[in-house]
């Protein structure tokens, strides 16, 4: 299991009911990890509508986890 | 006796000239002002006047009163019209009565100079195009300053004795000479003229920071949450020229955020308030107005004229068309966008191997998944702060001043007051698709084909603020079973022609389920020579009611 800090921007803070928690894992790329996050959060958006950053830096989302990471999830917004 | 007025009614020429007769008159003089077809080599359909009443007829009073000390005239009269004005009406009248002749004339030409000079008066210029643009009615050249001193030279004015400045070389120059608090209100009045001392005395900004602002050309695109502060702290900054670009009216829902606006504003056009708002907060910068959206068919010539581009609609495909342009014409452009309590920023500095829009999210998402406020909601203060941050980043580029070497997407979360930097890598964006440059003119054609008979809205009452009828072109049983919800006429699709809608003299709107009928009968209609639209994605893609 991976020890991940998760912060949530937008309809997807909306959705988790909170801007940032601490997980622990057992999923190793950042696209398994949403996707468990999907389910347990009831996330509406696709993968492919988002931006995925780990520790201040926009990645891949077949990048692995490491024990500690921060994970930004970032949707578009629209409003103004 | 001096009378000055204001009037939006035509003026009775006659009473006015009966007003200035006098025993002693040995000559009477008049000028009449006419509204005529070209500005600066624009053609002008017509134009429309505003002022600031009060203080436009006070310093109208004082004007005269002036005249009359400097030359002897005996009674001197001016009116200015206000309002909408066509081609050949008379905009200002100035008559004098004087013992002799010569009086009268100088005295006449001291009046008018002085009212174009020092009145705050603003005229919108319409222009045959079709778009519009607010100048403040000054000039600079007055008759009078070049004058040897005169016989009454004893009842100088102060104004008299300001130097006329040789050599301005350009329209802001000659603007900021207008604004010399010396010349302008006089001592009671000193607010209005701009004084930029307290961001000159940054050691970055300076005098030449300061002139570099009054020679930029700013387009704001959007006059909304984001908007309001940006064409507010633009204006303030003192940049020379303001494009502002809305197709809405303002209603009351946009109050708590677009805070420049008045109550008693709502159901007008917010381009026409903004300007109006910009004329008042700063006289000397110049405001064109596009009431339209920006569309893929004349959106790179638009920015073409500009420095720098603002974006600040809360609309997706607006954000994209904007930055399809700004790489294209190497235009500089300011993203921001809201949802609820957090907002993010984007620079696009349109510069090769930078980052655009696209290298972070190569397509819009559906419209659906990015959220706006009208659904998901917003405090007042977060289109305030990002858009002011918005603003910031503008000054930043048109002063030059000290920027972080990497281009990035900026995250605000206002409950919790965190922001965090990510920085974006330009070789993994666009890069990988022929760069910014050919994604954004595939991208931009892509949308002029599909764009160029479509109109998008959310609700048909926009469609109807912005001026449309609405023609619903289904069919009988279809619209029983989904009506629209607005006034509009029927004709289906199949018996849709020119004819049928020649009574309606406004553009039309046409509306099908889904914009397929609608968009074949807008190409029949403008073969036609019919204004048709079709509503993008039809009843469909409107926001559930």
């Amino acid at each position: 299991m991976t020890r991940v800090t998760l912060q949530y921007y937008a309809q997807l803070r909306e959705q988790a009911g909170a801007s940032s928690e601490q997980v622990n894992t057992a999923a190793s790329t950042l696209r398994d990890l949403y996707a468990e996050l999907q389910a347990r959060h009831g996330f509406s958006l696709p993968i492919d509508a988002l931006k995925v950053a780990v520790n201040t830096q926009f990645s891949d989302w077949n990048r692995l986890l490491s024990e500690g990471d921060t994970v930004v999830f970032i949707p578009p917004v629209a409003g103004g | 006796m001096n009378r000055f007025e204001l009037t939006a009614a035509p003026v009775d020429l006659a009473a006015q000239r009966e007003a200035l007769k006098h025993p002693g008159s040995g000559g009477f003089c008049a000028f009449e002002g006419w509204v005529r077809n070209n500005n600066e080599g624009r053609e002008v359909s017509g134009l429309e006047y505003e002022a600031y009443t009060e203080l436009a007829i006070a310093e109208g009073e004082r004007v005269l009163a002036e005249a009359t000390e400097r030359y002897g005239v005996l009674a001197a009269s001016a009116v200015h019209r206000v309002g909408n004005l066509a081609i050949g009406d008379l905009a200002v009248w100035i008559g004098v009565s004087a013992p002799h002749r010569d009086e009268a004339f100088r005295a006449c030409r001291y009046i008018i100079d002085e009212i174009k000079h020092r009145l705050p008066i603003w005229k919108k210029e319409h222009y045959l195009e079709g778009d519009h643009a607010w100048v403040a009615c000054s000039h600079t050249e007055r008759a009078h300053e070049m004058e040897p001193p005169h016989a009454h030279g004893h009842h100088h004015h102060p104004h008299a004795v300001v130097p006329a400045k040789a050599g301005t070389q350009c329209r802001q120059a000659v603007t900021r000479e207008s604004l010399d608090p010396s010349v302008r209100w006089g001592d009671e009045q000193k607010g209005f003229a701009p004084d930029y001392s307290r961001q000159v005395r940054l050691r970055e900004v300076g005098e030449d920071g300061q002139r570099k602002l009054a020679n930029a050309r700013v387009l704001v695109i959007g006059a909304g949450g984001l908007g309001v502060p940006v064409i507010s702290y633009l204006a303030g900054a003192g940049v020379g020229t303001l494009g502002i670009v809305d197709g809405d009216v303002l209603d009351a829902s946009n109050l708590h955020r677009q805070v420049m606006y008045d109550a008693r504003d709502i159901g007008q056009r917010k381009v026409d308030l903004a300007a109006r708002r910009v004329a008042r907060l700063n006289p000397s910068v110049e405001v064109v107005t596009y009431e339209q959206p920006l569309h893929a068919g004349d959106i790179t010539d638009v920015f073409a004229g500009y420095d720098l581009v603002v974006e600040c609609t809360d609309d997706l495909a607006s954000r994209y068309l904007a930055n399809d342009a700004a790489v294209l014409t190497s235009t500089p452009l300011v993203l921001a966008s809201v949802y609820q309590y957090e907002g993010q920023l984007q620079v696009v500095t349109a510069e090769p191997g930078e980052p655009c829009l696209r290298c972070l999210w190569p397509d819009p998402p559906a419209p659906a998944l990015a959220g706006s406020c009208v659904e998901s909601g917003v405090l007042g203060p977060v289109p305030g702060v990002l858009g002011t941050m918005q603003a910031m980043e503008a000054l930043k580029l048109l002063l030059g001043l000290p920027q972080p070497a990497d281009h990035a997407l900026q995250l605000v979360n206002l409950l919790d007051g965190t922001s965090q930097r990510l920085p974006i890598d330009a070789s993994r964006g666009c890069a990988l698709h022929g760069g910014c440059v050919a994604v954004a003119r595939r991208a931009l054609e892509r949308t002029h084909a599909e764009g160029e008979l479509e109109r998008h809205f959310e609700r048909l009452e926009e469609a109807v603020h912005a001026g449309y009828a609405i023609v619903d072109v289904r069919e009988a049983d279809e619209i029983d079973a989904t009506p629209l919800h607005v006034t509009s006429l029927r004709v289906p699709s199949g018996e849709i022609s020119a004819y049928a809608l020649v009574h309606l003299e406004r553009p039309v709107l046409l509306v099908c389920a889904s914009g397929r009928r609608s968009a074949h009968a807008a190409r029949l209609l403008r073969e036609q020579g019919v204004d048709a639209w079709s509503l993008a994605g039809g009843i469909a893609a409107l926001a559930p009611a």
